[in-house]
């Protein structure tokens, strides 16, 4: 698009731009400022969490008891009712643990088909003790020690002898 | 006796705030109209708009003697407003507007024939309207109120004023394309 073509362009439609410039020019419509000034009257002047549609001039519906009264009032109602429909309220209970059912013919799982676990064993050298010496040796510790307890009886008896010859030492 | 020398003030600062605003709403009522009904193309739509901008004004009163320029300030509470409300009730067609529209544009001195090709023409020329792009259409629309200047339409937009401009020029050329090939299809 060429630059003349642009300016004839923006010519035209600044000559189609009259139909909103009309809209810009119309009148406002008779008494909009009186209607807009009876709405500023009649609007509240102080904002406020919560509007007291009975309350005229400063009344008791002002004070501020009240209103803390009021707001405990409608806290208490809230957390009733949300209490109310928590207490209807039937939580089907979580059970602890869940039974597994037994699958049949070992359905859904791997099988051993039929193998069985041998444990791998090392095959060592077997030593042969001979059983004449074994027995031998253990004949000879036998007699030692019954010749060490006889030793010891014979010590014992000769300290108590000892003793009965030994004048008392109290007399 | 200081308690009833603050109430006395106080009730003098309340009724001098609400002088001004009166002032306020004297003053600019009417434009903040026209601004609303270039956006909402309903009488009634436009009036509460204009009186919920007066609200916020209420609400604010307090920041009055803080504002440079209550005009540009006004008009951009009330294009707020109206744009808003545009994006929320889009469920009128668009074809109501225009002929309610048509009821209120003046068309004194014109033929019946002629009242009805100047309907023809308006109702075109708002069709293609509606169909700019957004930042383009508000700028055409603002741009019709011969009481605002570029500057003070780049301050109701929140952008430059050579934003504007060239806002501007592509609502102008787009908007010569569509009108055009709206012509020759018809």
């Amino acid at each position: 698009m060429s630059p003349e073509d642009r300016n004839e362009r923006s010519a035209g439609a600044l000559a189609e731009e009259d139909t909103l410039r009309m809209i810009a020019m119309l009148a406002a419509p008779e008494g909009l400022e009186d209607r807009v000034k009876a709405g500023l009257r009649s609007a509240p002047r102080r904002g406020a969490v919560i509007a007291w549609p009975s309350a005229s001039g400063e009344g008791w519906m002002h004070s501020a008891g009240m209103r803390a009264a009021a707001a405990a009032a409608i806290v208490l109602a809230v957390a009733g009712g949300g209490w109310g429909v928590y207490s209807h309220i039937q939580i089907a209970p979580v059970p602890s643990a869940f039974v597994e059912q037994p699958l049949q013919n070992g359905a859904g799982r791997f099988s051993t088909a039929g193998a069985m676990h041998v444990p791998k064993t090392v095959q060592g050298p077997v030593v042969a003790a001979p059983v004449v010496e074994k027995q031998k040796q253990e004949a000879g510790k036998a007699s030692q020690k019954r010749e060490r307890q006889a030793g010891k009886k014979s010590k014992a008896r000769a300290n108590a002898a000892l003793s009965a010859d030994q004048p008392s030492s109290d007399n | 006796m200081e308690i009833v020398e603050s109430a006395v003030h106080d009730a003098a600062r309340q009724h001098a705030e609400e002088a001004a605003l009166a002032a306020l709403v004297d003053q600019y009522a009417s434009t903040l109209y026209r601004v609303a009904f270039s956006v909402l193309r309903n009488q009634q739509d436009a009036e509460d708009a204009v009186q919920e901008a007066f609200l916020r004004v209420l609400r604010h009163r307090e920041t009055l003697g803080e504002i440079r320029d209550h005009r540009v300030w006004l008009v951009r509470i009330v294009w707020n407003i109206v744009l808003d409300r545009k994006r929320r009730a889009k469920t009128r067609p668009e074809t109501d507007d225009i002929a309610d529209l048509a009821r209120v544009l003046p068309a004194d001195g014109l033929s019946a024939e002629q009242r009805a090709a100047a309907l023809q023409h308006h109702a075109q020329v708002l069709t293609c309207v509606e169909k700019l792009p957004a930042r383009e259409r508000e700028v055409m629309l603002l741009s019709a109120f011969e009481e605002l200047s570029s500057v003070e339409i780049a301050a109701v937009l929140g952008v430059t004023e050579s934003s504007v401009r060239s806002r501007l020029f592509r609502a102008r050329n787009l908007l010569a394309e569509l009108l055009q090939h709206k012509r020759s299809t018809t």
